[in-house]
């Protein structure tokens, strides 16, 4: 006889004896696999559970005996029950019942290889979906060209005035002091040269020419791209896209289009007022750092800013636009139902339309090297 | 037979309604109990009132021998590990497979090892009448039916010695439905639990339950069983009960009596 705790396994005229003593619930779950661990089991034969001394039983403690005794090579229905009370009986009934199907075999863990492997082939399934959306924006603006009346300008008005009208304090903010940082650092260093005047051609160039479009860009990406993404993927989530569908509208023409019109109109516009407000904060720098009058500074910026370098920074503020809105159109409408997804496709959105932003502003420079 | 939970003179107001107006009942060990009343009667009120999620205007909750109003919130925590609830859509996290929802209270409050844990997990979802291999699925594949046992497997996860379930059969075909309610009568009966459920559905209320508690205009109008309760001579009770069986075109055949033939 051997005794161990919360159970005693006796040897018997027929077999074996396990007698459970203690308490054979949850709480107690650890300390009683510890146990039977701990413990050396007979060969195998008739074995007798014997439930007459148990404190308690629920149905994980039933669990660890069941596997125990089955990892030791004991099968269930060969188990002999005595002294359990009726409940008891009720239990082990059920729990055992339940336990005799086999165990499923659990996934195979997967190495490096495969976890690449797995996300490129989903990177690559994206493409389908991207596409499909492509061809979807651009029926649904040749069906505008056809019948502009089918227009939603409503929605459109809403949708510019919370891209672009919304965004207008905090591009003033970001630009100027942009500007004004700009200025400052470019001023210490000119000044050495005696080079004040300098400055204007710097910073209006590089205002102009990247610095403006670029953080509008940044700030629209952020701020209404994972808009976009949220709101689609939340209306995907209610099944307000299939209602709009099954309504006999196109959820592009109601959701996208206004959406992607809207901040193709906005962002030109952002970038312009971004553009003043950044030469107006450098301009500030200038009058009171580097003795540069407001007066001077104009009159010279008109001299060394051509307008073509405005016009083609501001060009490409229509570009980044189309690409931040199908992005986070295409995540919105890929967002499965439920709510870590949405926070997945709107962080994607974000993501990726700011490496979108980047590579245009490297292929607009490449392929306009004159200015 | 001992008192599981005590509901004693409730009064709630809702968005300035008084919803109820002194409702009291009990359910002892062991019992099935099934809340009904029309839409806006309150039950689901009265049950998050139970499970301390919703305070009333006034009135006692004991459950499990501790006064739910009057506990401290780690008392309150404590008992919550005592007893199980399943919502209405099931509440499942839905970033999480199913094996980890059912994981997640056991993660939390007990000190198991991960493989004892799995064990454990793997046995609540048998016991819920999945399939294992459902183990791995997120919340968003699974059909109504699944979803309302992973969340009983979640709820049965720390072995609670009662459950509350809101509408546990709503949103489901009449043949899941009754599945659903052998299950739940199956698990109450073989684990020893007490169970309060709210239900718009009679086949629920002959099928599985041993008592009815009446909610209507704010008060508690009959408590029994269902069919002592179909026979009361009171409106509501009759038009609710008649309506199911002109809805059905056929007498219930279980001892129901000449009650709900109106």
């Amino acid at each position: 006889m051997t005794e161990a705790g919360p159970f005693a396994l006796d040897r018997t005229a027929t077999g074996w004896t396990l007698r459970l003593l203690g308490d054979w619930r949850l709480a107690n779950l650890a300390a009683l696999d510890a146990a039977l661990a701990g413990h050396a089991w007979p060969e195998a034969g008739p074995l007798c559970l014997d439930g007459s001394a148990l404190i308690g039983l629920d149905s994980a403690g039933l669990m660890l005996i069941h596997n125990r005794l089955r990892a030791a090579g004991v099968a269930w229905p060969a188990v002999e029950l005595s002294g359990f009370d009726a409940d008891h009986l009720a239990l082990i009934r059920l729990v055992t019942d339940r336990l005799a199907a086999p165990a499923p075999t659990p996934p195979a863990r997967f190495g490096f290889l495969a976890r690449l492997g797995e996300r490129v082939s989903g990177a690559a399934a994206e493409l389908p979906g991207m596409l499909a959306l492509l061809g979807q924006i651009s029926e649904g603006l040749l069906g505008l060209l056809r019948r502009p009346a089918g227009f939603r300008m409503r929605e459109f008005f809403v949708q510019l005035q919370s891209v672009g009208l919304g965004a207008l304090p905090i591009v003033a903010m970001m630009t100027f002091l942009i500007g004004v940082v700009f200025a400052y650092l470019l001023g210490i260093q000119i000044e050495k040269y005696g080079a004040n005047i300098f400055i204007v051609d710097g910073v209006s160039l590089a205002i102009a020419r990247e610095l403006s479009p670029m953080l509008v860009a940044v700030l629209v990406a952020g701020r209404s791209g994972a808009a976009f993404t949220a709101q689609i993927g939340a209306m995907k989530v209610t099944e307000e896209i299939d209602a709009i569908a099954t309504l006999g509208l196109s959820p592009i023409k109601v959701l996208v289009l206004p959406r992607l019109l809207a901040i193709v109109v906005a962002m030109p516009l952002l970038s312009f007022f971004g553009d003043l407000m950044g030469v107006l904060g450098a301009a500030t720098v200038a009058a009171s750092q580097l003795d540069i009058t407001l007066h001077t500074f104009f009159t010279r910026m008109r001299d060394v800013l051509p307008l073509d370098t405005v016009t083609y920074g501001l060009s490409k503020a229509p570009a980044f636009a189309v690409a931040i809105a199908f992005i986070a159109c295409r995540n919105g409408f890929a967002v499965s139902r439920d709510a870590r997804s949405v926070g997945e496709r709107t962080t994607a959105t974000v993501v990726t339309s700011l490496m979108a932003v980047i590579l245009i502003n490297a292929l607009y420079a490449i392929l306009n090297p004159a200015l | 037979m001992s008192t599981v939970l005590e509901v004693a003179a409730i009064r709630t107001v809702l968005a300035g309604q008084r919803l109820h107006d002194g409702v009291g009942f009990k359910v002892n060990k062991g019992e099935v109990v099934a809340l009904i009343g029309g839409s806006g009667t309150g039950k689901t009120v009265l049950l998050r009132e139970c499970i301390g999620l919703l305070r009333p205007e006034s009135g006692q909750v004991r459950l499990l021998g501790e006064s739910v109003w009057d506990l401290p919130p780690d008392g309150l925590d404590a008992l919550r590990r005592r007893f199980g609830v399943l919502f209405q859509e099931g509440a499942l996290f839905s970033s999480l497979s199913v094996a980890e929802n059912v994981d997640a209270p056991l993660r939390e409050h007990t000190r198991l090892s991960q493989a004892l844990r799995d064990e454990v997990v793997d046995l609540k979802i048998r016991l819920a009448g999945l399939p294992p291999e459902a183990a791995g699925k997120r919340p968003a594949e699974l059909s109504g039916g699944m979803k309302k046992r992973a969340a009983l497997a979640r709820a049965l996860a720390l072995e609670p010695e009662m459950l509350f379930l809101d509408e546990p059969t709503s949103g489901l075909d009449p043949i899941s439905a009754r599945a659903f309610d052998n299950l739940l009568r199956t698990l109450c009966d073989s684990l020893g639990l007490t169970a309060l459920l709210t239900t718009h559905d009679l086949d629920t209320l002959w099928g599985m339950v041993d008592r009815v508690v009446v909610l209507h205009g704010g008060r508690v109008i009959a408590d029994g069983p269902v069919a002592e309760v179909a026979r009361i001579d009171h409106e509501w009770i009759r038009s609710y009960f008649t309506a199911h069986v002109a809805a059905r075109g056929t007498a219930d055949g279980n001892g129901s009596g000449n009650g709900i033939r109106g």
